[in-house]
């Protein structure tokens, strides 16, 4: 019998460890890949130009990936981040001028972490337990906070270059560079590090996990799980909020619709990370990876001058594949 | 029909299965009979489920030859294997609950029963058969769990089945439904059809099973007419081992009242009082349905409940949700394991430390040494069989799964523990440890409330008896002292008048 046990502790481990390469490496596969077949075909890929735009345009998408991956594993989703995106970086930019570059800032982080919280809010309102409930209430709240920013704008762009007050912040994130590091992407080390600390070693993001893994056995543990989807909400919209502020600081100009399609590109970049669907599962080193495959894919069929309708197919396929390997996994 | 008891239907010869890790069949072998009633027992893990979801085509086997009726089974699935006539009925059924009971007997033959009308004809006329009067209109949702039973009989029948596979049926069924059910596998039997009966109550095995497999570990280790092996052989073969009792001596140890509960009332519970002493076991006893699970999730703050009281030590306490019943030191083990208590994919070690995370936390972070530390110590003290505290609890049987949430909980140490079907699919030798860490709980002075459709459990653990039916505390019951029957009668009150009236009317 002990045999047996110790038999089943090896090949469980070997089997682990077989699917934890097939799962990480995959994506690291497909990177590698795509990173080859690219600078061959086409030598400016691997350019320093080409290299500083791809971290670039990493910023944006990876603040509200990383936000969305909490509400992944939570069991959740948060089609929302489009609108508050759109929001968060119109309002900011208006209040440049009246509130001086912290002031903005400040309130816009606050604007997007309250946008997320009063999902939750509303989320537990209706009841809403499933994920298939949380699609359908922050779809709706995506098209109110994304028509707020219209109102809001009266519906136009606001350039960076028309403020007259000190924008030095906001350029040094759009375009500063630290050594060879954009600024963009040494915000990106740091709240990876502090998510990744959050997630894993604290007693909130256990809880998180928790709830996504089993809602009903973690509410009968006494597991707080109302405060955590109040918390995976809050995080996806202060992290959506700092990826607007990226996002417009980087293309210096801030429009009521800047956000469109960015909940799709999230959601992407975090599945294909391995994170699963189900909820309970995951982890925003994964969204990295997946992050990073998503954006060097793009940047590939721009380069090899793909059409764009072209590549909206191609991101549909790739998620769909995506959660189709993730399904076999689990057998 | 005349070769009832002689010709052989299904002959299963040296089948293998390895899952990952696992040797889950090694060279299984053995021939069920035309018309018989073949019992399966055997712990959990040794093999049964596993050997029956490759006769139904769930899984394939590895190695060896399966003849059903004359025919090699290979590479076939639970639809073909239906059609060919062979059916398995689950412990947890597998009707679509917002359709009627014809629409699922016949559920994707509507066309070959010509329409809707001929549906319904042909599911009377099967349920009939079976003695069975239930309208085949009536939505499944609002039938009881027998009756449901009955509709994956007539469903069975409906596929001209010569074998009848049932895995534990009687694991949520009270005792006249029991009767029924007996009843309705006779009625097979002697219409020619061959029952695999699949459980761990031994009673029923005894009563109408006439050949007996045991499995353990993967193996076949006998098949026996039922005549010629005892109870104690048979529990011997199972655990490998003997066991003297089924049930340790009970506790005697009861004090003074530890918690009041005064007048919970819902929609479905009426005018719920009573006390618990300290050191007690506090048996109730109901049909399933009756109301005794949604007692104790009231007491725990799991539904949203008002207007009621309960004190502890004479003083009132609060109890909105499951956290607030943590702090005021009552746990609850669920009744459903796998959708209630655990969470499969996690480690051992994250579903031990679930209920007490804020006892390894230091200013936000967790303690991840303290947590494997907790971990370790139940798997421990429990014994619970696990290769490692890493390991998902998926992986582990029934009685290990269950002891994690035991547990979990005993780390709160809790002065009330709820226990709903703590033993439900779980097999002797694991029942006995929870028995005996019943029994250790209540004389360290902690309450238990113990849920169980298994009377003898509760008759054997309990220092008293609640009967509850119809969401009403009917009768209270010294278990030393009253016979089944008479707590049987009380706890079955409400329906029968309910029953006399509508026949009244």
């Amino acid at each position: 019998m002990a045999e047996r046990i110790w038999n089943m502790k090896e090949q469980i481990n070997s089997k682990k460890i077989i699917q934890t390469i097939f799962r990480d490496y995959l994506v690291l596969a497909a990177i590698a890949l795509l990173v080859i077949v690219t600078s061959i075909v086409e030598p400016k890929f691997l350019t320093a130009g080409n290299m500083t735009n791809i971290m670039r345009q990493f910023g944006p998408l990876i603040m509200v990936a990383l936000g969305m991956t909490f509400v992944i594993i939570g069991g959740f989703i948060d089609l929302s981040v489009s609108g508050i995106l759109s929001l968060v970086a119109v309002v900011t930019i208006s209040l440049i001028e009246p509130l001086g570059q912290v002031g903005a800032l400040i309130v816009g982080l606050c604007l997007g972490a309250f946008c997320g919280y009063l999902n939750s809010v509303l989320i537990l309102a209706c009841g809403a337990m499933k994920q298939a409930e949380a699609l359908f209430i922050t779809y709706g709240m995506s098209t109110v906070y994304g028509a707020f920013a219209l109102i809001y704008s009266g519906g136009r762009t606001k350039q960076m270059s028309w403020i007259k007050a000190d924008t030095s912040i906001f350029k040094a994130i759009g375009t500063g560079t630290v050594g060879f590091l954009s600024v963009s992407f040494i915000m990106f080390l740091v709240c990876l590090l502090i998510l990744y600390i959050f997630q894993n070693k604290t007693y909130m993001g256990r809880t998180i996990y928790l709830t996504g893994g089993n809602k009903t056995a973690a509410e009968l543990a006494g597991i707080p799980i109302k405060r955590s989807i109040t918390l995976i909400y809050t995080i996806s919209g202060l992290m959506t909020a700092l990826g607007a502020i990226v996002l417009f600081s980087r293309v210096t100009a801030a429009s009521p619709v800047l956000g469109k399609g960015y909940e799709t590109n999230a959601i992407l970049a975090v599945v294909v990370g391995g994170t699963t669907l189900i909820g309970g599962n995951g982890s925003v080193l994964r969204t990295v990876l997946g992050t990073t495959l998503v954006i060097l894919l793009s940047n590939c069929m721009n380069l090899l001058g793909v059409s764009v309708y072209m590549q909206y197919m191609m991101r549909g396929a790739i998620l769909v594949l995506a959660i189709w390997l993730d399904s076999r996994k689990e057998l | 029909m005349e070769n009832t008891g002689q010709e052989i239907i299904l002959s299963i010869k040296n089948v293998s299965k390895s899952f990952p890790g696992v040797k889950a069949l090694d060279q299984v072998s053995f021939d069920v009979r035309r018309g018989t009633v073949h019992g399966i027992v055997g712990e959990n893990g040794a093999g049964k489920s596993t050997l029956m979801k490759i006769l139904s085509g769930v899984y394939q086997k590895d190695l060896g030859t399966i003849i059903f009726d004359g025919e090699e089974i290979k590479n076939t699935s639970p639809i073909q294997s239906m059609k060919r006539g062979l059916s398995i009925i689950y412990q947890e059924l597998n009707l679509v609950n917002t359709m009627s009971v014809g629409e699922n007997i016949f559920l994707g033959r509507f066309g070959e029963m010509g329409g809707m009308r001929g549906v319904h004809a042909k599911a009377k006329e099967l349920l009939k058969s079976i003695g069975s009067n239930i309208d085949t209109y009536k939505m499944v949702s609002e039938l009881s769990v027998s009756e449901k039973q009955m509709v994956e009989i007539a469903k069975a029948l409906s596929f001209d089945s010569k074998l009848i596979i049932m895995d534990e049926p009687s694991s949520s069924l009270t005792a006249d439904e029991m009767k029924e059910l007996v009843k309705i596998i006779h009625h097979l039997k002697d219409q020619g059809i061959s029952i695999i009966y699949i459980s761990h109550k031994l009673d029923e095995i005894f009563e109408f099973c006439s050949i007996v497999t045991i499995m353990r570990d993967g193996h076949v280790i006998d098949t026996k007419p039922i005549s010629e092996i005892t109870r104690a052989e048979m529990i011997a073969k199972m655990v490998g081992r003997p066991i003297e009792n089924e049930y340790p001596e009970r506790p005697n140890c009861v004090g003074e009242t530890l918690m009041e509960v005064r007048s919970i009332n819902t929609k479905k519970l009426h005018n719920i009082s009573f006390k618990l002493r300290k050191g007690e076991i506090l048996g109730l006893v109901g049909l399933v349905g009756a109301g005794r699970t949604e007692i104790v999730r009231a007491i725990f703050g799991a539904d949203k409940v008002k207007g009621h009281e309960i004190l502890i030590d004479g003083k009132p306490v609060k109890i909105r949700n499951p956290r607030d019943a943590k702090k005021a030191g009552i746990a609850l083990v669920p009744e459903d394991r796998k959708l209630q208590g655990l969470v499969l994919p996690f480690s051992v070690e994250s579903n031990i430390s679930m209920a007490n995370l804020d006892k390894i936390t230091r200013f936000g972070f967790l303690d991840s040494s303290a947590e494997k530390d907790m971990a370790e110590k139940h798997v421990k003290a429990l014994g619970v069989k696990t290769p490692s505290i890493r390991t998902k609890v998926r992986s582990l049987s029934g009685g290990n799964q269950q002891k994690c949430i035991v547990g979990r909980w005993m780390e709160t140490n809790p002065r009330i523990l709820i226990l709903d079907e703590p033993t439900r699919g779980i097999d002797v030798g694991a029942k006995y440890e929870i028995y005996l860490l019943m029994k250790k709980i209540a004389e360290s002075g902690g309450s238990i409330i113990l849920i169980s459709s298994e009377l003898p459990e509760v008759l054997n653990m309990s220092n008293r008896v609640l009967t509850v039916c119809d969401g009403r505390i009917t009768g209270e019951f010294d278990p030393k002292v009253a016979s089944a029957d008479q707590i049987m009668e009380k706890a079955l009150e409400f329906g029968r008048k309910d029953l006399e009236h509508e026949r009244a009317n």
